[in-house]
C-alpha cells in the first residue's frame, strides 16, 4: 500500500490528499497543524474505505459543528463515500466511560441481590409446593417419562464417580487412622471409627457435593439454555407447567437417587477401608465383617440417609430456581449455574452442620 | 463490465453430511461489486455452501477460493488475512450477548487495528450510523434491541473492517415488510457505495426483485441456473415455477407499482 498523506497548498487554504487512505492508514496518519480546513482536494487518492474516509475527516479536524470542507477533484466512488461518511460519521462522539462502584455501592448492590436471591427462592418454594399438591390430588400430571429419565441421569451416570470417589476416601481414612491406631495396639477399632466417619459424615456431604458440582450445575446450564431459546414460555403457552414438567421430575429424581448414592458411597468406602486393615494392620476380611455386625447401629446408617433427601432437595430447589432466572444472554448462563454450585455446597455444609448439632442434642 | 475479475469460486464442490448427499459437482463464480442471490429449496444446502465458502466446512471435494485464494489450504496466518477481507452476517446476528451494542462493532478493530479503544469505538458508532441505528443504540445490550436493529448491529460489525465482500444469511428473515425493504435498501445503497460484492442466502422474493443483480439457482445438490430474474422466468424447471407464482398470487392486485 502506499502510505496515506495530507499536506496543505501554498496559499495554506485546500488540504491536499493522497494515497491509500484505509483503516491502516491510523499509524502513518500525517500530521497536520490542526486548522480548520475549508477544501479537501482529493485527486491524489488511491484506495479509501469509510475507516480511512473517517480517519481523513478527523486529521483534517473536522468538527460536528465546523461547516462542512469543500471536496475538490475526487474520484465519484471516494466523493459519494466521503459524504456518506460525513452525513453519518460526524456524530460520533465518544462514549463516557462506565461508571465503576465504590466499594459502599457494590456492599450495598450485593446485599439487595442476596435479598433478592431470598425472596425469590421463597417464591420458588411456594409455587413448587402449589404444584406439589396438585400432582397429589391429581397424579395423572407427573411426567413419569421424563422422572424416569431424569433418575437415569441422577442415578446411573453418577454410580462411577461416587463409589470411585468414596472408596478413596476410604482407603486414605483407613490408612491414617490406622497408622495412629496401630501404635496403641488398637487396630482393629479402625473399624469402628471408619463405620461412623463414611456413613455419618463422609458418604453424605462427598456425595451431595459430588451432586451439586454434577448435576445441580447441569439442570440450571439445561434450564438456562432452554430459557433463552424461549422453550420455557413455549411450555407456558402451550397451557403446560414448567413446574410440572421440567423442575418436580428433577427434584423427584435427585430425591430418589441421592439416598441410593450414598448407601452405594457407605459401601464403597467400607470396601476401601477394607483393602487396607487387610493390607496394613492384618485384619482379614472376616474379621472386619464380623467387627462391622457387631458395632453397627442401625441409628449410624440412618443418620447419614436422612441427610440424603434433604440435601437432596436443597440442590433441587437451588438448581432450578437459577436456572429459571436466567436472562436471556449466554453470560447470564454461566453466571447462573457458578452460583448454582456455589450457593448448594455452601447449603450442603451449613445443613450438614445444623444436622450435626441436632442429632447430638437428640441423643442420636 | 464485460468480465469481472473472480471474487467468489466454487469449482466442482461435492459435500456429504451426516451420510447425506448435500452437493455434488457444484460450480459458481461471482465477480466484483456484484450482488448476487442464492436460492432454493429448504434443505438444498445453501446455508451449507455458505459456510464452506467462509471456511467453517470443509467440502469432501473441490476447491473454494475467495479472491483468487483457496479457502482452507492456507496457513492461520493467511486464512485471517482472508477473513479481514470479508464480512459475515449470520441469520440470527449471533451478537455477543455480553458486550455493548457498540463493543460488538468494535470487537473486530480491537482485534484487527492497532487503534487506541476510544477510536475504535468511534469508528464502531460510524458503522452503526452507516447500518441505520441511532445514537442511543450505541451503549445498549443486543437483548434490549429489537429484531430489526440486532440484524443492523450485525451488518455494522460486518462492515467494521470495511470489507470488499459481504455474506448475508437470510438478512430479511424474521423482519416485518417494512424494515426489510428498509434494509434492503440499505444494503443497495452500502453496496453501491463502498463498492461492496454481496453474495446473500435468501427466501425473500421481494429482495430479490428490489436489490439482487444476479441470482444463483440451487437444486438437487446443484446449480440450476444462473441470471437475472428475467432469464429465470424463461427457465422451465417446475420448482422455479411454483416459486415465482408464490409472488404472483399475493402480488398480482397491485402489480405495475
Amino acid at each position: 500500500m502506499t502510505a496515506p498523506n495530507a499536506r496543505y497548498d501554498e496559499a495554506g487554504q485546500a488540504l491536499i490528499v493522497s494515497g491509500d487512505w484505509r483503516v491502516e492508514a491510523a499509524a502513518y496518519l500525517p500530521r497536520l497543524d490542526g486548522k480548520p480546513v475549508r477544501v479537501i482536494d482529493g485527486a491524489g487518492i488511491h484506495q479509501l474505505d469509510t475507516n480511512g474516509a473517517w480517519l481523513l475527516l478527523n486529521a483534517a479536524r473536522v468538527q460536528a459543528d465546523d461547516p462542512l470542507p469543500e471536496l475538490r477533484a475526487f474520484q465519484p466512488q471516494h466523493r459519494a463515500l466521503l459524504q456518506l461518511v460525513m452525513q453519518h460519521g460526524l456524530a460520533t462522539a465518544a462514549s463516557p466511560p462506565p461508571r465503576r462502584d465504590n466499594i459502599l455501592q457494590s456492599t450495598g448492590r450485593g446485599t439487595l441481590a442476596l435479598w433478592g436471591h431470598i425472596v425469590g427462592l421463597l417464591g420458588f418454594v411456594g409455587q413448587l409446593t402449589m404444584e406439589l399438591l396438585g400432582l397429589i390430588t391429581d397424579p395423572r400430571h407427573l411426567r413419569w417419562r421424563e422422572l424416569a429419565a431424569q433418575v437415569r441421569n441422577v442415578f446411573v451416570g453418577a454410580i462411577p464417580i461416587v463409589v470411585g470417589m468414596l472408596f478413596l476416601l476410604g482407603v486414605v481414612f483407613a490408612y491414617l487412622l490406622g497408622d495412629q491406631a496401630q501404635q496403641y495396639g488398637a487396630n482393629i477399632f479402625v473399624v469402628d471409627g471408619l463405620l461412623m466417619a463414611i456413613l455419618r459424615e463422609i458418604s453424605p456431604v462427598i456425595v451431595a457435593i459430588l451432586i451439586a458440582g454434577r448435576t445441580g450445575a447441569a439442570i440450571t446450564a439445561q434450564l438456562g439454555a432452554m430459557k433463552v431459546a424461549d422453550e420455557i414460555d413455549a411450555i407456558a403457552t402451550l397451557g403446560l407447567s414448567p413446574f410440572a414438567v421440567l423442575v418436580v421430575p428433577r427434584i423427584l429424581a435427585l430425591l430418589i437417587a441421592m439416598p441410593l448414592l450414598v448407601f452405594l458411597g457407605d459401601v464403597a468406602g467400607m470396601a476401601g477401608g477394607m483393602l487396607i486393615t487387610a493390607q496394613q494392620l492384618d485384619i482379614a476380611p472376616h474379621m472386619f465383617m464380623d467387627r462391622v455386625s457387631d458395632v453397627i447401629q442401625l441409628k449410624i446408617l440412618v443418620v447419614g440417609l436422612v441427610k440424603a433427601p434433604v440435601f437432596a432437595i436443597f440442590i433441587g430447589l437451588i438448581a432450578c430456581r437459577m436456572g429459571l432466572s436466567v436472562s436471556r444472554d449466554a453470560k447470564s448462563v454461566g453466571e447462573h449455574t457458578t452460583s448454582t454450585v456455589v450457593q448448594s455446597v455452601v447449603a450442603i455444609i451449613v445443613l450438614n452442620a445444623i444436622f450435626a448439632v441436632l442429632f447430638v442434642q437428640l441423643d442420636i | 463490465m464485460a468480465t469481472r475479475e473472480p471474487v467468489i469460486e466454487v469449482s466442482s464442490v461435492a459435500t456429504q453430511l451426516g451420510g447425506h448427499v448435500i452437493h455434488r459437482d457444484l460450480n459458481l463464480s461471482v465477480g466484483r461489486g456484484e450482488v448476487v442471490a442464492l436460492i432454493g429449496g429448504s434443505g438444498t444446502g445453501k446455508s451449507v455452501l455458505l459456510r464452506e465458502i467462509i471456511g467453517l466446512l470443509k467440502p469432501q471435494a473441490g476447491t473454494i477460493r475467495l479472491f483468487g485464494q483457496s479457502v482452507g489450504d492456507g496457513s492461520p496466518a493467511q486464512m485471517n488475512a482472508l477473513r479481514r477481507r470479508f464480512g459475515v452476517l449470520f441469520q440470527d446476528g449471533a451478537l455477543f450477548t455480553s458486550l455493548s451494542v457498540e463493543d460488538n462493532v468494535a470487537t473486530p478493530l480491537f482485534e484487527h487495528t492497532g487503534l487506541p479503544h476510544a477510536t475504535c469505538r468511534r469508528l464502531a458508532r460510524l458503522k452503526l450510523a452507516l447500518a441505520g441505528l441511532p445514537p442511543d443504540a450505541a451503549t445498549k445490550r443486543p437483548s434490549e434491541l429489537s429484531g430489526g436493529m440486532r440484524k443492523r448491529v450485525a451488518l455494522a460489525r460486518a462492515l467494521a473492517l470495511d470489507p470488499e465482500l459481504l455474506f448475508l444469511d437470510e438478512p430479511t428473515s424474521g423482519l416485518d415488510p417494512i424494515s426489510a425493504r428498509a434494509f434492503d435498501h440499505l444494503i443497495r445503497l452500502l453496496a453501491d457505495n463502498l463498492g461492496l460484492t454481496v453474495f446473500l442466502v435468501t427466501h425473500d422474493l421481494d429482495t430479490l426483485f428490489s436489490i439482487i443483480d444476479r441470482v444463483i439457482v440451487l437444486s438437487d445438490g446443484k446449480v440450476l441456473g444462473s441470471g437475472t430474474l428475467a432469464d429465470l422466468k424463461q427457465m422451465n424447471d417446475p420448482w422455479l415455477r411454483d416459486y415465482f407464482a408464490a409472488r404472483a398470487g399475493h402480488k398480482g392486485a397491485s402489480h405495475g407499482n
